[in-house]
């Protein structure tokens, strides 16, 4: 049975962003809103939207996000004809390489593509965090005959010059349009329709575009080179326009505010209403008991996973599984990955725990003022901070720190490494 | 001497456990819920697990599809590979004989084809009705130690409750000399868990004695105690018969208890989450601004507005602004609507309590049940699976409403306490 859509999941990239989180896992595979990890979002989309042949495309430090594909199931893609592959990059006979840019991760893979025969190709990125139908975006794709069709959401014009924007007639209204202009990252933008790395590709266009790309050009990213050559060449590229939210973490600020919409008496970010699935079997997640909440405990505004156990104070903050608060301390505006220990007494202020973190007792991390004053503090994994430390706003700490690193207090936006 | 790992269990899961009520009225006894996220018979099956053993029967009857359904291919509890395997074995149709199982040793006896087909040393026996955490390699290394026929796990329990219990008297030995099956004056404190290891030859040769012996507890023990080499397996532990309403509900809070000597988490007790079916996964529980807990837990899924204490709420509940939740356990997706009260009760998968309405009211704790005083009377009120409850209606104290109740079932909008409401209509649901 030939699949109409084969989609591919750009999931494996160095990025130099959200810090510490990404020091042992790629962006696509740090976890979010107590449960998930930010693939979960764009495979849980797939399966909505039926699209059951996949493939992640995946070089840095994967096996965090291997171990959480597992062989699919959780999106229920095993079967006959469904199937999650992980392409890693590999030797051949001719050109072999590690993936040099989105574009070159494709084209590394071209045969797996081929191989399927799709009358579509979805290309899509693992790291941002969105609930989408892909149904109707292929389904425009189709209908315009495009060449390339592009997912894309207006931002505020200032905000604009981070993106790809797009500049979309309004041949279709509301629904998108020809794309008449494309710019990846102006300085002074005109137009503000910011791409999503949502493409609809024909295939032989793809094909076509990316061994151009391989043969002549120097860098290898869809948005700095293909996207650019395809509108030179005046190709039928169109622009979808998407009106949901888009979780678009590429700071720890915005990460922590993206974990923040998840709060609130109307959240942004609702999983309740969204079709969402993970793999609950990543972490034995599956086998917590339900979250305690003691006697003194006092929760106000929060999601708080299976198996934690709050005896003291959580406040407007997201709680991964296994997580312990002891009695007397104080949690507020912080994101505690699986696992995190805070012990009696200590206080933490916006502050984002990778996993296996215990902080002592006593320990202060963060000033006790509102978020939007100070910066998040960043706690790599497995790091034990040592009863009564003082550690300040927007500091780092690297994972697996040596005991005598954490020997002394630390001022705000200190780094420990 | 074969593995111990090979020894083969089977686990006792046909019992009606009518004491329960409309908990029961849909599922069989292991298949009720039980701290949120568990099933009765979890412990059974993940005790089976941490001990090593990885063949097993279930054997069912009364109302199986909810417990074949969680059992699934028994993946939960790791029972699948090459050499593992957990099989449902419900009473068949066959060339001599075809009936009900009369009995655990009738239902035993009607499987030993399934007995014969997995060789091993020793069956072990256990009953899927209980709470507790117990290594049955431990068990089965004490019965080969003692080269018994049968060992039989046992336990101290208070004289109170001695006579809802097999007893035993045992010597220096711990070989039990003397049975009395629910004794009116025990002579004894050591009640049997109804977890037994039996010597396989053993096994085939008693229950080809006498077939019109049906029950372990009745007939085969009492028969062997003094003739044949039988064995007490001292247990030390939590141990709970829940089989009736009010330990069902005291088990279930020890779990929230902070210095609880029971823990499923930490005993490796294994749910299985996957068999509710549900296309997508439930996110963790929300707590919104103004909501007040404590003392409670809360399954994925939940969504807390209201105030929670004392209470222990299973995935996807969710308790609307102004309600009130106290000393009750509400199971899967039950909706508590705004300013509605739930006090000592125990609603089965997705009740409404409608608008203001109270479950649980008033003060006479002490008046049972009119229609089932064994199993109402210490003030749990009981709601049955898919009851909507109108708004400002109120529920008094150990009332039990039938599952699939419907608004308009309700004969007013006042239940007094040890009230019962059935569906008016038979056969709507």
């Amino acid at each position: 049975m030939k699949p109409k859509t084969v989609a591919l999941i750009l999931a494996g990239g160095r990025v130099d962003e959200l810090n510490v989180l990404t020091y042992y896992r790629p962006k696509s595979a740090v976890p979010f809103g107590g449960v998930a990890r930010v693939i979960d979002f764009p495979l849980s989309n797939l399966m909505q939207s039926g699209i059951e042949r996949v493939a992640i495309l995946s070089q840095y430090r994967s096996y965090s996000l291997i171990n959480h594909i597992g062989i699919g199931a959780a999106w229920d893609m095993v079967g006959r004809h469904r199937g999650i592959s992980i392409l890693p990059p590999f030797t051949g006979f001719g050109h072999s390489d590690w993936y040099r840019g989105s574009a070159d991760a494709i084209y590394q893979n071209l045969d797996f593509i081929r191989y399927h025969d799709p009358e579509t190709v979805l290309v899509l990125s693992g790291d941002h965090i969105y609930s989408m139908d892909y149904r109707p975006l292929i389904d425009y794709h189709q209908a315009k005959g495009a060449d390339l069709t592009m997912a894309c959401l207006e931002v505020p014009r200032e905000q604009a010059h981070r993106f790809g924007v797009a500049e979309i007639d309004d041949e279709d209204g509301s629904l998108g349009g020809r794309v008449l202009r494309y710019l990846e990252k102006p300085a002074r933008p005109r137009f503000a329709w910011a791409s999503l790395t949502v493409y609809c590709f024909k295939p032989e266009v793809l094909y076509q575009q990316l061994e151009v790309n391989a043969r002549e050009d120097d860098s290898y990213e869809f948005g700095r080179n293909v996207l650019p050559r395809m509108m030179f060449e005046r190709r039928r590229v169109y622009g979808y326009k998407f009106r949901g939210y888009w979780g678009y973490a590429r700071t720890i600020e915005e990460y922590w505010q993206a974990n923040m919409d998840c709060l609130g008496a109307s959240p942004r970010v609702e999983l309740a209403s969204w079709p969402f699935r993970t793999n609950l079997e990543h972490g034995g997640v599956r086998d917590c008991q339900p979250a305690k909440i003691g006697s003194h405990a006092l929760v106000k505004d929060s999601v708080i996973a299976n198996g934690s156990v709050v005896d003291g104070q959580v406040e407007h903050s997201v709680l991964f599984p296994g997580v312990r608060v002891g009695k007397g301390a104080v949690v507020r505006d912080s994101i505690l990955f699986y696992n995190t220990v805070v012990e009696p007494g200590a206080r933490l202020d916006k502050v984002i725990t990778d996993v296996e973190v215990r902080i002592g007792a006593e320990v202060q991390v963060g000033e006790p003022v509102p978020p939007a004053e100070q910066e998040a503090t960043v706690v790599g994994s497995g790091n034990l901070i040592p009863a009564g430390r003082r550690i300040g706003a927007g500091c780092t700490l690297y994972p697996n720190l040596a005991p005598e690193k954490l020997a002394r207090d630390l001022g705000p936006g200190e780094v420990a490494r | 001497m074969s593995d111990i790992r090979d020894t083969l269990v089977l686990v006792l899961a046909g019992g009606v456990g009518s004491r329960l009520n409309v908990l029961v009225q849909t599922r069989a006894k292991p298949a009720v819920p039980f701290g949120g996220v568990y099933r009765i018979i979890d412990f059974a099956l993940s005790n089976v697990m941490t001990s090593g053993l990885t063949q097993v029967g279930v054997l069912t009857q009364y109302k199986p599809l909810s417990l074949m359904k969680h059992i699934g291919t028994g993946e939960a509890w790791d029972f699948t590979g090459r050499t593992r395997g957990v099989k449902i074995l419900p009473p068949r149709t066959g060339a001599k004989e075809s009936d009900w199982y009369k009995g655990t040793a009738d239902a035993v006896r009607q499987n030993l084809d399934f007995i014969n087909a997995h060789p091993s040393q020793d069956v072990l026996m256990l009953s899927g009705d209980h709470i507790y955490q117990m290594d049955f390699a431990e068990m089965i290394r004490f019965h080969r130690e003692k080269k018994a026929d049968v060992t039989i796990a046992m336990m101290v329990v208070p004289e109170s409750e001695i006579h809802q219990f097999g007893t035993g008297i045992t010597d220096g030995s711990g070989r039990i000399i003397d049975w009395e099956e629910k004794p009116k004056k025990p002579r004894t404190n050591l009640a049997s868990m109804g977890i037994y290891v039996f010597a396989t030859d053993y096994l085939r040769r008693v229950l080809a004695e006498n077939r019109e012996e049906v029950d372990f507890g009745m007939h085969i023990l009492p028969k062997a105690i003094g003739r044949d080499r039988v064995f007490a397996f001292p247990f030390h532990g939590y141990w709970r018969d829940v089989g009736t309403v009010q330990a069902y509900w005291e088990a279930n809070m020890d779990v929230l208890r902070e210095d609880t000597s029971i823990s499923p988490e930490a005993w490796g007790i294994r749910p299985n989450i996957e068999a509710e079916g549900r296309r997508y996964d439930r996110p963790p529980a929300r707590f919104l601004p103004g909501c007040t807990v404590r003392h409670a837990m809360f399954a994925a899924g939940c969504r807390i507005e209201g105030e929670v204490t004392d209470s222990l709420l299973s995935p996807g509940v969710w308790v609307k602004k102004g309600a009130k939740v106290t000393g009750s356990i509400l199971f899967h997706d039950c909706v508590v609507e705004e300013n509605a009260v739930v006090d000592l009760a125990i609603l089965d998968k997705r009740v409404r309590v409608g608008k203001g309405a109270v479950v649980g009211s008033g003060p006479h704790k002490e008046v049972p049940n009119k229609l089932y005083p064994k199993h109402l009377y210490t003030g749990i009120t009981v709601v049955g699976k898919g009851v909507e409850i109108p708004a400002k209606m109120v529920i008094g104290r150990n009332c039990v409403v039938e599952p699939f109740v419907q608004a308009e079932d309700f004969p007013s909008t006042f239940m007094e306490t040890g009230a019962t409401v059935a569906v008016r209509e038979a056969g709507r649901r």
